[in-house]
């Protein structure tokens, strides 16, 4: 019993403490929750329609897809299909991340109806280095054009080239060849496995 | 300053110049060198400092007479925590864009020895009005500090102060000459060599002064 005593004598500040703090961020995550999410599913729905202007809406495909995230670790996808006023399909979407220069990049990719051709990338998240590695961020910036019309297979990175040629090479970004290197990898190991999971699911038949 | 006859002044005071975190205590470096790329992004670090600043000193100057000396930090740094959540979770909802800039530099001011600091210096021996006044005066030298390196920084490596309110506005626009095209004033050298300067000023003016 006294054993009890003492330990409520010495804890009971840091006890008492905790459940207020506890219970007040709960009441701040309750309210901003929903606007949190409300920004995420805008930020998405922003830079996947630029790459799909035809999509209207984009649909959560039922069952998430089991991607190999690297070093042991898998990850669940959330796939949504885009689709236009008719509710025919025109592409698809999906967030992907992985491990850039400074910090985790985070993107939203984007493939025709088929899934044959990219419809390109946008960050939903990076902290590349200001100047060099965040040219990855740039709509429409030379790095992102090479994806618009890419081939949804193995794309590999060279440090020169024709950056105005469309086709499975991509050309680095000049003094950043770690973030360039990091977002075709990225690409590389979630778009072949998104779209062998389509397939096999009989997604890319309707 | 930690004793309990701090006048308000002196505590105000003390943060802006005197003993200013960043410019004369070399406190809370990781963010001042991390997020100072751009004006924006410093006066919205400096701003949640500012919060947390104010929020753990006053929870910890109320608290005074019941802490436990072993149990101190631990109460410290509870606090703390929950006044940065809850600045996060408010820049995640409503300044989206600048959460995503800042990235882990906003949950890291858990760990910025500044709040700490002050929760140990000044609020566990202060009352109310003394706590906040050096938690105000303690944020705005920070924040001081960080916006005129950011400033500094972003002239020179972008010829431009740009704010992003929903659509970007430069608010300075130099012209475009290599004097303010250097890259590297955006990138880690710029940081050091930039703070390594500013504090070599203050210091060649405090030598004057002395």
């Amino acid at each position: 019993m006294s054993k009890l005593r003492f330990f409520w004598e010495q804890s009971w500040l840091l006890l008492v403490s905790s459940l207020i703090f506890g219970v007040l961020l709960a009441i701040v995550d309750t309210a901003w929750a929903p606007r949190i999410a409300r920004n995420e599913v805008e930020k998405f729905t922003r830079l996947a329609g630029g790459m799909l202007p035809e999509a209207k809406r984009f649909e959560a495909v039922e069952s998430k897809i089991s991607v190999d995230a690297g070093k042991g670790k898998t990850v669940l996808v959330d796939v949504y299909r885009a689709v236009d006023d008719s509710g025919r399909r025109v592409g698809w979407a999906f967030v992907c991340e992985g491990s850039g220069f400074a910090d985790k990049i985070k993107l939203v990719v984007a493939a025709d109806a088929g899934f044959k051709k990219l419809a390109g990338f946008g960050v939903l998240s990076s902290n590349e280095t200001p100047g060099f590695g965040d040219k990855i961020t740039i709509p429409g910036g030379f790095y992102q054009k090479q994806f618009v019309g890419a081939p949804a297979q193995t794309l590999t990175l060279v440090k020169t080239g024709d950056a105005e040629r469309i086709d499975s090479e991509v050309v680095a970004i000049s003094g950043a060849t770690v973030t360039s290197q990091a977002v075709v990898d990225i690409l590389n190991r979630y778009v072949s496995a998104v779209r062998t999971a389509l397939q096999e699911q009989g997604l890319l038949r309707e | 300053m930690a004793d309990n006859q701090t006048s308000l002044a002196r505590a105000f005071l003390a943060g802006l110049w005197q003993e200013n975190p960043v410019l004369r205590l070399i406190l809370g470096m990781c963010p001042t060198l991390a997020v100072t790329t751009s004006v924006q992004a410093a006066l919205t670090m400096g701003a949640s400092v500012i919060f947390v600043l104010i929020g753990s000193n006053l929870v910890v100057s109320l608290m005074r007479n019941l802490l436990k000396p072993h149990l101190r930090i631990l109460m410290f740094t509870l606090t703390i925590a929950a006044f940065v959540t809850i600045a996060d979770l408010f820049l995640k909802a409503y300044q989206p864009a600048m959460s995503a800039k800042l990235g882990p530099y906003i949950p890291l001011i858990i760990v910025n020895c500044i709040i700490i600091c002050r929760a140990e210096a000044c609020a566990s021996k202060n009352g109310l009005l003394v706590s906040l006044a050096d938690a105000v005066g303690m944020g705005l030298g920070f924040t001081g500090a960080l916006a005129v390196l950011a400033l500094i920084r972003e002239l020179l490596a972008t010829g431009q102060i740009v704010f992003e309110f929903g659509r970007k506005v430069a608010l300075v626009s130099l012209p475009d000459v290599p004097l303010f095209r250097m890259a590297g004033m955006a990138m880690p050298v710029g940081a050091f060599v930039t703070l390594g300067l500013m504090l070599g000023l203050v210091k060649m003016v405090t030598s004057r002064q002395s």
